[in-house]
C-alpha cells in the first residue's frame, strides 16, 4: 500500500440541531481510488464540501502529507492542493469561453496573473495540459459545443492544472452514458498512475466496480466500513450503507396487456428511421439507448413539447397528437423529465406544492385551492414512497436528493394516469431510493402503460418487463427482461457490436 | 420654476405670424436697422431646460415677439445636457446667426460659451443664467420680489405675528432667492414664527407635499399661514389643509400660477389665499425684445427685471377670472411688461 | 406564507432564535418605530395619523402590489410609474378635453393599463426580450407619449389646445370623490377612498397568489419556469397576465393620484416606481419568506410611510427621508439575503 496523502480524523459538522457528521475519520492514499458510498443523507455531500473548504468544519481536522489544513474557502483548498469536480458539469466550466479559457481559468483569475490576455500563450498552455492528460479536443471551440462527456473531461482537467494531491469527484458520471463514462475511467486510470489520491463519490455500480481501489461506506454520518480486500465486496459494501441487506430485486415479469400507445412510422428527428412500437396496459417497458440515442426527445413527442418529423400515434385507439404539456396531462400521459433540479423541482416550495402543481385544477373550486384535500394526497405520497421528511410543509430544500426525487415521481404517481412516461427516473438517487421508487413503480403500472427512459442497464433490469433498445434514433432491439443477453443489447447500444467488451465488463 | 398654462399670447400670436409666413410687419418701415429688413436677421434661442409648461410659455412668448419683429428664429434645446448646450450655442455660431438667447443652463459649461459667441460679433442675452459677462445683458424675473410681495400680503391678511409653516427644498436657485425674501421678513417680524419646515421635490411634487404637509398639519395644529413659494408646493398643501379639515383657519401664500393654479385658488373657501407670479410668456418677449435692442446698438441695460404681479383670491373671484386668458384680460401689467420697450418696438397682438 | 403551521405533527422542527428573529424581526422593528414616534412626536398616536399614513402610501402600495405580480413571475416592471402617470394624463384628458364623464375615464385608463401590460407581456415572452429592457423601453415610451396630445402641458379646465380652442371640460365630481370622500369610521369623515381602494386590492391580491390556483401556479413559475411549464402550466399566458395585473393596478394608482390633484400634471412618474419597488422589496423580509408576497408589500409599504410621517413630524429635512427609505431598504435586502443564503448553506 502506498502513503498516506490525506488524513482526517475526528471531523464533525452540524448544521443547527442536525449532526451530518459525528467524527470522521479516514485515509486516503497516493496513487489509489477511493469510492464513497452512502445513502442520501448519509452525509457525503457535507463531507466533500468540508474537504474542499465550502463548510468550516466544527471538530476535528485534516492533514495532506502530515500537513494540517485549514481551508476557509473553496479557493484556499485548491491552494493546499484539493481539487473538487462537482456533481453539476456546468458549474465546472463555463460554457460560452472557448476549451482553452477553461482549462486556463484559474490561472487568469490569479491575481498575479497580467492585465492582458496572451491568447497564444493561453492556447499552448492549454493544449498541453489536455495532452498531459489525455484529452483529445480542439482547444479553441466553446465548451458549449462539446458533448457532456468532454465537457466533465475538460472540468477535470481544469482541475489538474492545479497539479492536486486529492482529486475529489462527486458524481462525476451521473450525465454521461457508459461509453462516455469510460473515456472519463481512462483518464482517471492515467491520474491514479500520476499518484494522484482519488475520492470517488458515486452511486453507479458499474463506476464502482471499475475504478474502486478501496470502498468505503458512509451511513448517518459515520464510516461504517472499509472494504480493501480484492475482489472487493460490492455488495457487502452496500448493505454496511443502507445498515441491512440488500436482496436482489425480484421482478414479476407481466405480459403486455391491451395497446394502450401505438406509435406508428415515427420520425423522431430529421433524416432518422421509421420505428413503431406498442406499448400495452400493466406493463413496464424501458427504453434505453446512450445520451443522445433519442430518449429524451421521444419523450418530448409523446409529451406534446415537440413535433415529430412524421408518424403518427394512437392512445387507447383514438388518435394521438399532443400540443402542449397541459393537452398530454389532459389527456391522461404524464411525464416525469429528467434532470429534476432543472426540469422538475419548484425550488422554495413545499412538498404539497411540489407534489400537487400539474393538479391544481383538481383541488380547486371556483380556482379557490382546497388546502386540505392537497395535504392529504401529499402525507399519502410520502408514507407510498417512504419519503424522509417532516411534514409536507417541509421546504424542498431541505430534503435530501433521493427524497428530492421520489417527490418527483410520486407527483406523477399521485393522479391516475393512461401513459405515465418517467425520463431517468433513478438519477442521482442511492440503491434504497432507487429501490423503493421502482417497485412503486412496478406496484402502480396496473391499469396504465408505463415507459422508463434509462441508460444504466442495472436500472432497466430492475424496472421493466420489456426492454426496446435505442440507438441513433432507430429501434434496434426488444427483449423480454427474461434470461436476458446482456452482452447482445450492450452491443446494441452501443451500436452494433462495437466496444462490446468493455461494455460487458462495466456492467457485468 | 413656475408652471404656468400661460400660452395665450403665445399661441395666438405664434399661429397668426405663421399663417402669414413671416411676411414683413406692417411697421418694418420705421424700424432701426438691422430690422428694416427683418426677414434677413437670425437669431437663435438655446435652452437648457424644456419640459414642462413654465418653458413651454417662455418659449411661446419668444416665438411672438420674434414673430411681431418678423425676425428668423431657430430654437435649439439640450433638454438639459449642459454639454450638448454649449455645443449648441457653437452650432448657432456656425449658422451665422445674429444673435443668441440663452435660456438657463449652468454658469460653468455656458460662460465660455457665450465669450465665443461675442468674439464671433454675436449679440447675447441670457435669461436665468449668470454667464459673467459684462457684454451680455441679464434678463430675469425677480424671485426675491416674488416671495417679499407674497409675503407682504400674508402680512396684511394675517397680522404681523403668526404660526407659519413654510415649505421650502434648498439648492434650487429659485427657490434660494425666494427664501432669502422669508428670511428678511421673519427678521423684521418677530411675531411670525416658522414652526415648521418642509419641502420635497419627489415626483408628482404635490403628491409627496401633500403627504408631508398632512403630517405638518397634524404635529402643529396651530399653524395659520403656509408660506409655499412654488405652486406646485402651493398644491399639495392645499390638498393637505382640505384633507385635515383646517381650511377654515389656515391661509396659504404663493408663487407662481397657472389655470390650474386659479380654478384651486377659486374654490368656495378656498385656503389659497394669494399668489404672486410674473408671466413665463412676457419674460420670453422681454428677452427677446432685449435682444433685438442690442441688435438695433441699443443698450437695454445689464439687468433686465420682469417685475411680478400680485394676484390674490379676491381679485380672482371679482373678476370671474377663470383662466389664464382672463387673467391676462382683466390684469394688463401681468399680459405685458414695460420692459424694454423703445418706441420702434412692434409689440405682439392681443 | 408558506409554512402554514399544521397541528397534527408531533416533531416539529425547532425554532431558533435566529429563525424567529428573521420571521418576526421586521414586524418587531414596525412596532418599536410606532412606539418610539408615539413618545417623541405629540400627535403621531391618533386615529387621523394612522389615516394619514395609510393614505400617503395607498398610491405607492398598490402600485408596489401591481410589482409583486410581476416579481412573482420571476419578472419585473419598471413601467409601472409611468403607466400611472400617464393613465393621470389620460383621465384628465378624457374628462378635460374630451369632455367625457368619471366613468369613461376609469374605463379608459383600466382599458390603457391592461393593453400596456398586454404588450410588455408580449415583448417579453413572445419576443424574448429580457424583462428589465422591454419595461424600460416602456417606460420612455409613456414618458413621451403622455406628452404628445398637449405638447408637453399639463392638463386643466380652460387650457388651451394645440388647435387653439379651449378645454372646457371639468374633472367631474364622481371622479374627484374618488380622491377627496372620506368614510365614516367611528369617526366622522376618516377613511380616504384610496385607502380603502388600497385595502380591497391587498386583500384580493393576496387571495389571488395565497388562495388561488392561479397565484400557485405564478409562484411555481417563478420558481422554476421550465418545471412549471412541463407540469402542464401555459407560462406565456401567466406571465403576461402578470404584466397586465401590474399595468392596471398601475392605473388604478395613476387615477387615484389624478382624483387626489384634480388636474393632469406631466410627470415621469420616477418616484413612484423606485418607492412601490421598494415597498414590494422590503415585503421579500417582512415574514423572513425571501419571496414577493402581497401582505409582505404591503407591510413594507406602510413601513416606510410610518417612518416618513414620523420623521416629517420630527421635522426632519427631506433629504434625511431618503436617506433612510435607502437605509430601511438595504437593511431589508440584507434580511432576505441572509436568509437565502442560510438555506442553501444547510441544504446538505
Amino acid at each position: 500500500m502506498s502513503a498516506v496523502a490525506v488524513q482526517i480524523s475526528g471531523l464533525t459538522k452540524a448544521f443547527g440541531t442536525n449532526h451530518v457528521l459525528r467524527g470522521i475519520d479516514l485515509e486516503l492514499f497516493k496513487g489509489e481510488v477511493t469510492v464513497l458510498m452512502g445513502a442520501n443523507g448519509a452525509g457525503k455531500s457535507t463531507l466533500v464540501k468540508v474537504i474542499c473548504g465550502v463548510h468550516a468544519a466544527d471538530q476535528g481536522e485534516i492533514r495532506l502529507h502530515g500537513r494540517v489544513i485549514k481551508s476557509s474557502s473553496p479557493s484556499d483548498a485548491i491552494a493546499s492542493g484539493i481539487v473538487t469536480v462537482h456533481q453539476n458539469i456546468n458549474d465546472g466550466v463555463i460554457p460560452d469561453l472557448d476549451v482553452a479559457s477553461n482549462l486556463m481559468l484559474d490561472e487568469l483569475a490569479k491575481p498575479s496573473g497580467g492585465f492582458f490576455l496572451k491568447r497564444n500563450k493561453i492556447h499552448a498552455d492549454a493544449e498541453k495540459l489536455a495532452q498531459s492528460i489525455g484529452l483529445n479536443v480542439d482547444v479553441t471551440i466553446p465548451v458549449q459545443e462539446l458533448a457532456l462527456a468532454d465537457r466533465q473531461l475538460v472540468a477535470i482537467a481544469r482541475a489538474m492544472a492545479h497539479e492536486p494531491e486529492l482529486l475529489i469527484l462527486d458524481e462525476p458520471t451521473s450525465s454521461l452514458s457508459s461509453i462516455e463514462a469510460d473515456r472519463l475511467f481512462e483518464l482517471l486510470d492515467r491520474l491514479r498512475d500520476k499518484g494522484v489520491a482519488i475520492l470517488y463519490i458515486s452511486h453507479r455500480t458499474s463506476d464502482i466496480q471499475r475504478m474502486a481501489d478501496r470502498i468505503v461506506a458512509m451511513r448517518d454520518g459515520e464510516i461504517v466500513g472499509t472494504f480493501t480486500e480484492k475482489p472487493l465486496d460490492y455488495n457487502a459494501a452496500v448493505n454496511s450503507m443502507l445498515g441491512q441487506s440488500m436482496a436482489d430485486a425480484h421482478l414479476d415479469i407481466k405480459q403486455q396487456g391491451a395497446p394502450v400507445l401505438q406509435v406508428e412510422n415515427l420520425q423522431i428527428r430529421e433524416n432518422a428511421p421509421k420505428i413503431s412500437f406498442t406499448v400495452g396496459e400493466d406493463e413496464v417497458v424501458a427504453i434505453t439507448g446512450l445520451v443522445g440515442a433519442g430518449k429524451s426527445k421521444l419523450a418530448a413527442i409523446l409529451y406534446g413539447l415537440e413535433k415529430p418529423v412524421s408518424g403518427s400515434m394512437t392512445l387507447k385507439g383514438a388518435p394521438f397528437a399532443p400540443k402542449s404539456a397541459r393537452h398530454a396531462i389532459d389527456t391522461g400521459v404524464f411525464m416525469c423529465a429528467k434532470d429534476r433540479g432543472t426540469n422538475g423541482v419548484l425550488q422554495d416550495h413545499n412538498l404539497t406544492k411540489n407534489i400537487t402543481a400539474p393538479f391544481l385544477a383538481r383541488y380547486s373550486t371556483f380556482s379557490f385551492l382546497n388546502k386540505r384535500a392537497e395535504d392529504a394526497k401529499t402525507r399519502k405520497t410520502i408514507n407510498d414512497l417512504s419519503i424522509v421528511c417532516q411534514t409536507e410543509h417541509d421546504d424542498i430544500g431541505t430534503l435530501s436528493g433521493g427524497n428530492q426525487q421520489k417527490i418527483m415521481v410520486g407527483r406523477w404517481l399521485s393522479e391516475p394516469s393512461t401513459l405515465l412516461i418517467l425520463d431517468e427516473p433513478f438519477q442521482g438517487v442511492d440503491i434504497k431510493a432507487r429501490r423503493d421508487i421502482g417497485e412503486k413503480i412496478r406496484e402502480t403500472a396496473k391499469g396504465r402503460a408505463t415507459i422508463v427512459m434509462a441508460s444504466e442497464m442495472d436500472e432497466v433490469m430492475e424496472i421493466a418487463d420489456r426492454i426496446i433498445v435505442l440507438s441513433d434514433a432507430d429501434i434496434v432491439g426488444e427483449h423480454m427482461n427474461q434470461d436476458l443477453n446482456l452482452k447482445k443489447i450492450i452491443s446494441e447500444v452501443a451500436g452494433m457490436g462495437t466496444k462490446s467488451d468493455t461494455q460487458k465488463q462495466a456492467n457485468g | 420654476m413656475k408652471l404656468s398654462r400661460r400660452i395665450v399670447l403665445g399661441m395666438a400670436g405664434g399661429i397668426a405670424a405663421l399663417a402669414t409666413g413671416f411676411t414683413t410687419p406692417t411697421f418694418a418701415g420705421e424700424m432701426p436697422a438691422p430690422f428694416d429688413n427683418a426677414g434677413d436677421v437670425k437669431i437663435a434661442l438655446v435652452r437648457y431646460l424644456s419640459t414642462g409648461d413654465f418653458f413651454q410659455a417662455y418659449l411661446s412668448g419668444v416665438e411672438t415677439q420674434a414673430a411681431a419683429i418678423g425676425v428668423d428664429l431657430r430654437v435649439f434645446d439640450s433638454r438639459q445636457d449642459a454639454a450638448l448646450q454649449a455645443d449648441m450655442v457653437d452650432q448657432a455660431i456656425a449658422l451665422g446667426v445674429d444673435g443668441i438667447i440663452i435660456q438657463h443652463g449652468l454658469t460653468e459649461s455656458m460662460q465660455a460659451a457665450a465669450q465665443r459667441a461675442i468674439d464671433a460679433g454675436i449679440k447675447v442675452v441670457a435669461f436665468d443664467v449668470d454667464v459673467e459677462n459684462a457684454a451680455i445683458p441679464q434678463v430675469e424675473q425677480s424671485d426675491y420680489l416674488l416671495g417679499k410681495l407674497a409675503l407682504e400680503q400674508a402680512i396684511k391678511d394675517n397680522g404681523d405675528s403668526f404660526n407659519a409653516g413654510y415649505v421650502y427644498v434648498a439648492g434650487i436657485a429659485p427657490l434660494d432667492r425666494r427664501d432669502v425674501a422669508w428670511q428678511d421678513i421673519k427678521k423684521a417680524n418677530p411675531g411670525i414664527k416658522e414652526l415648521a419646515m418642509f419641502g420635497t421635490l419627489d415626483n408628482p411634487i404635490a403628491n409627496s407635499v401633500a403627504n408631508q404637509a398632512r403630517s405638518v398639519l397634524q404635529a402643529n395644529p396651530s399653524i395659520t399661514v403656509m408660506f409655499a413659494p412654488y405652486d406646485e408646493f402651493a398644491k399639495g398643501v392645499k390638498i393637505a389643509v382640505d384633507e385635515a379639515g383646517m381650511t377654515d383657519q389656515v391661509d396659504i401664500y404663493s408663487a407662481d400660477v397657472s389655470t390650474a393654479d386659479i380654478s384651486a385658488m377659486r374654490e368656495p373657501g378656498s385656503a389659497w389665499a394669494a399668489t404672486v407670479a410674473t408671466n413665463p410668456a412676457v419674460v420670453g418677449e422681454v428677452s427677446v425684445r432685449s435682444l433685438a435692442m442690442l441688435l438695433a446698438g441699443e443698450d437695454p441695460g445689464h439687468n433686465v427685471v420682469v417685475p411680478p404681479t400680485l394676484i390674490t383670491q379676491k381679485f380672482l373671484n371679482d373678476n370671474d377670472i377663470k383662466n389664464m386668458d382672463d387673467l391676462s384680460a382683466n390684469m394688463p401689467q401681468f399680459a405685458h411688461a414695460d420692459v424694454a420697450v423703445p418706441a420702434w418696438m412692434p409689440l405682439p397682438p392681443r | 406564507m408558506q409554512d402554514t403551521p399544521i397541528t397534527n405533527q408531533a416533531v416539529k422542527p425547532k425554532k431558533t432564535f435566529t429563525d424567529m428573529a428573521i420571521r418576526y424581526g421586521f414586524l418587531l422593528l414596525m412596532a418599536g418605530l410606532l412606539v418610539f414616534f408615539s413618545v417623541a412626536s405629540e400627535g403621531f398616536l391618533s386615529p387621523y395619523s394612522a389615516v394619514f399614513i395609510f393614505q400617503s402610501v395607498a398610491i405607492t402600495g398598490i402600485l408596489a402590489l401591481g410589482v409583486t405580480f410581476t416579481l412573482v413571475v420571476d419578472g419585473f416592471d419598471l413601467s409601472i410609474g409611468s403607466t400611472a402617470t400617464s393613465a393621470l394624463m389620460l383621465s384628465a384628458y378624457v374628462m378635460v378635453v374630451l369632455e367625457m364623464g368619471a366613468v369613461a375615464a376609469v374605463v379608459a385608463c383600466l382599458v390603457m393599463g391592461a393593453l400596456i401590460g398586454l404588450v410588455n407581456g408580449i415583448l417579453i415572452v413572445k419576443m424574448k426580450v429580457p424583462d428589465l429592457l422591454a419595461t424600460l423601453g416602456m417606460m420612455f415610451l409613456l414618458i413621451g407619449l403622455q406628452r404628445i396630445p398637449t405638447e408637453g402641458r399639463s392638463i386643466a379646465t380652460g387650457m388651451k389646445l394645440p388647435g387653439g380652442e379651449t378645454a372646457n371640460g371639468t374633472f367631474s365630481p364622481e371622479f374627484l370623490w374618488l380622491g377627496r370622500h372620506r368614510f365614516d369610521f367611528f369617526i366622522d369623515n376618516l377613511i380616504p377612498v384610496s385607502v380603502v381602494i388600497l385595502i380591497v386590492v391587498a386583500v384580493l391580491v393576496w387571495v389571488f397568489l395565497e388562495l388561488t390556483r392561479h397565484g400557485r401556479l405564478m409562484y411555481a413559475i417563478g420558481s422554476n419556469q421550465r418545471a412549471a411549464s412541463l407540469a402542464g402550466t401555459n407560462v406565456n399566458r401567466y406571465k403576461i397576465v402578470a404584466y397586465m395585473m401590474s399595468g392596471m393596478l398601475a392605473s388604478i394608482g395613476g387615477i387615484l393620484l389624478a382624483a387626489r390633484l384634480g388636474r393632469g400634471d406631466i410627470a415621469s412618474g420616477n418616484n413612484l416606481l423606485l418607492d412601490s419597488v421598494a415597498a414590494a422589496l422590503i415585503g421579500f423580509a417582512v415574514l423572513g419568506v425571501a419571496k414577493p408576497n402581497a401582505f409582505g408589500t404591503a407591510i413594507g409599504a406602510l413601513f416606510v410611510g410610518i417612518l416618513l410621517q414620523g420623521l416629517t413630524m420630527m421635522n426632519a429635512p427631506y433629504y434625511t427621508q431618503d436617506f433612510v427609505k435607502g437605509a430601511v431598504l438595504v437593511i431589508a435586502l440584507v434580511f432576505t439575503f441572509v436568509l437565502t443564503g442560510r438555506r442553501g448553506g444547510s441544504n446538505h
